[in-house]
């Protein structure tokens, strides 16, 4: 037994040694993305170029998993293109997602925040549908990127603004209409998308995407206060947020269900929403609100995620964010639960039915965040 | 017993292995040297073996693979398709997929995707005009039930892809599939063809799998994707003790009585055994120049599905 377990050894160092000698011997492979990269320049100059001083870095250092992004960035002897300019093709994964991901942007109102709206977009970058592997199959990176685009062309507009009335051509506006516009313009975003919206929101709120789609919500809210002009240092930090996150998520699910000309109503519904917001803060109930509204927004959170993926969780949470904004007397009206039907899991393939629930949990999410906008729309 | 008969059968090697003339011809630094299972031989002799290894279990092969994984091979057959998530239009290139478990399913999975995409497109076409609908109707997109998909099955053994072709035709798949005699270290194919390109159980078996990975690398278009199914190392050491007990005693034993050939399923074994790690076979695939390189172990490192994507 020792002797076989002896004769596997050197049977493998054996194998291992002329792996390593042939690996010396042929032609190293270039570490950049050089296919993309080709695809974009279409020149054929850049493929066949040799590394030599990266091909012995190659064979001495132990091929233990390094991160192919690491390579672009290190020192490498740069190349000259046609005319002898100095290339710069190389990108790392990240910046091919990303332009996957935008392009796949557009075919988001054909085939939804799927994964065949990802391979589409491959498709048009040149790259092969199975590009789409890279990301996960509900395509919940696609939306996440998408949100994150809004968030940073939200600032970039509040920053504009600000430097307009900085240099004072343009007045510094009171604060609920700033908000209202800040709301608006972020809003405005998604009429593009705005039929597939109710899926990327239900996608949104998979206990897998929470973290995620939390942050971004909280630091678009963060950077719209800060441009506003919010210096606090006190609890009322935490109160304007939770108003102002309460009122984007409600004006969000009216938009969806709005089919007026040009959303004037979800508009209105903003206006109303915004000056109920400052009405309240000048109450002297003004602690007891915020002290509510903290709570309430803290138990959203943690009913959904305690309840992983069921509907009834998500429901609560967003009626807890409805009742924020509505006064106490109206809340009784919105009770209402939700009941999971059952499936039959043993149809047949198992994986198959698992996506199946996976699809049913997100059609319900949908299904029940539009008849709640509904409700709000009732209540405009 | 089974360390007994390690060492008749190595003997047996040692004296019908030929002369010395096959090594001077390779020409290698390192010497030709392989193993074969436990055996030491030289690459002519490994490709010779493994051919006739297959050739002798062809018609078993399935109810083999039944009885040895108890049924499991199935399920994890479909989770590397699940994983794949093809859409309709993707050209799969399944490698040594002899009997053609993948390629099917692979066509039923297009197939329902294909089925859900009509079935919104006609939801959708509800609210169109007759103009639209009519328009659409030319455009002639509702007869393919594949959604332009194609699997091209390639494998080295003849005997295999009989079965495999018998397979299809007793299952009633005959759309989008090719049979394709060739070797994994040198495809029949153009560069750049390829969306997928899978190889389930058979890298073990590629006597060079460096060649074989740069000719998947090769064929694969930009952006292609690469998935490799395939027994690998268990880190766990109970489950470790239990798999290398049922592997060296019970699968053997089963391969005399189902399929009449005790040394074929040795050497499976023992070929499982000589096979790189989890880890080492990452770091093969992204030295053939695959990002994006990531394994994962089903059933506690029994089985590991890598993929690697051509950009």
């Amino acid at each position: 037994m020792a002797a076989a377990g002896g004769l596997r050894r050197a049977g493998w160092r054996l194998w291992r040694a002329r792996r390593a000698v042939v690996r010396c011997q042929q032609y190293p492979p270039l570490r950049a993305l050089q296919a993309s990269a080709a695809l974009r320049a279409a020149s054929d100059e850049h493929k066949k170029e040799p590394w030599a001083s990266s091909s012995q870095q190659h064979f001495e250092s132990p091929p233990a998993g390094h991160q192919p992004e690491e390579k672009p960035q290190g020192p490498h002897p740069s190349y000259t293109g046609q005319g002898g300019q100095e290339s710069e093709d190389y990108e790392s994964e990240e910046q091919l997602q990303h332009r996957i991901l935008t392009a796949a942007l557009e075919f988001v109102p054909e085939h939804g925040w799927t994964a065949e709206a990802i391979a589409e977009g491959a498709k048009t970058l040149g790259l092969s549908v199975a590009a789409a592997g890279l990301f996960h199959s509900d395509g919940s990176e696609l939306i996440l990127h998408f949100v994150s685009d809004c968030n940073t062309k939200l600032t970039e507009l509040l920053k504009k603004e600000q430097k307009l009335v900085q240099l004072g051509e343009a007045e510094k506006k009171p604060i609920d209409e700033f908000l209202r516009d800040a709301v608006e313009a972020r809003l405005r975003m998604l009429i593009p998308y705005i039929e597939k919206w109710p899926q990327a929101l239900s996608v949104l709120l998979l206990p897998r995407n929470i973290p995620s789609s939390l942050s971004l919500l909280t630091s678009m809210i963060d950077d719209i206060w800060h441009y506003a002009g919010d210096q606090s240092t006190d609890f009322n930090w935490y109160t304007r947020r939770a108003v102002l996150t309460a009122i984007y998520n409600t004006t969000e699910l009216v938009m969806m269900q709005d089919s007026s000309p040009g959303f004037e109503d979800t508009w209105r519904f903003l206006e109303n929403r915004v000056a109920d917001a400052m009405a309240m803060s000048n109450t002297a109930t003004q602690v007891q609100s915020t002290g509510e509204a903290v709570v309430q927004g803290l138990m959203g959170a943690a009913v959904t995620v305690s309840n992983a993926g069921t509907c009834r969780a998500v429901t609560a949470e967003l009626l807890l964010n409805v009742s924020i904004c509505f006064p106490p007397k109206s809340r009784e009206q919105h009770g209402k639960t939700v009941i999971f039907h059952n499936l039959d899991l043993f149809k047949g393939d198992f994986l198959g039915s698992l996506r199946l629930v996976h699809c049913f949990v997100v059609e319900e999410l949908e299904k029940s965040i539009r008849k709640l906008s509904l409700k709000l729309q009732g209540e405009l | 017993m089974a360390a007994l008969r390690l060492w008749r059968w190595r003997c047996r090697a040692l004296l019908s292995r030929p002369a010395g003339a096959l090594r001077a011809r390779r020409g290698l630094a390192a010497g030709p040297e392989m193993h074969f299972g436990f055996q030491t031989v030289t690459e002519e002799e490994r490709r010779e073996k493994i051919y006739q290894v297959f050739e002798n279990v062809a018609k078993k092969y399935d109810v083999m693979n039944d009885s040895m994984t108890l049924g499991i091979h199935r399920v994890w057959k479909d989770i590397l398709v699940h994983k794949m998530n093809p859409c309709p239009g993707t050209l799969l290139l399944d490698v040594a997929g002899g009997t053609g478990d993948i390629a099917f399913r692979f066509i039923n999975y297009v197939r329902s995707v294909r089925q859900r995409q009509l079935q919104r497109k006609l939801r959708h076409h509800q609210n169109l005009s007759w103009q639209e609908i009519f328009e659409s109707y030319q455009n002639d997109k509702f007869n393919n039930s594949l959604g332009d998909s194609q699997v091209v099955v390639c494998d080295i053994n003849r005997e295999m892809l009989k079965v495999g072709k018998q397979k299809a035709q007793h299952l009633g798949y005959s759309e989008g599939l090719s049979w394709v005699l060739g070797n994994a270290e040198e495809l029949p194919f153009d560069d750049d063809k390829f969306d997928v390109y899978t190889i389930a159980f058979g890298i073990r078996n590629v006597t060079r799998i460096d060649l074989a990975l740069q000719e998947a690398y090769r064929v694969l278009k930009p952006g292609g994707r690469f998935l490799c199914l395939e027994f690998s190392h268990v880190s766990n050491p109970l489950v470790s003790r239990l798999y290398d007990l049922y592997s060296f005693q019970v699968i053997p034993v089963l391969g005399e009585v189902i399929a009449g050939d005790w040394r074929s399923y040795q050497y499976l074994v023992e070929s499982i055994r000589q096979f790189p790690p989890q880890e080492e076979l990452k770091a093969m695939i992204e030295d053939a120049g695959f990002f994006k390189v990531d394994y994962e172990n089903l059933n506690f490192g029994i089985v590991a599905i890598h993929s690697g994507f051509k950009l």
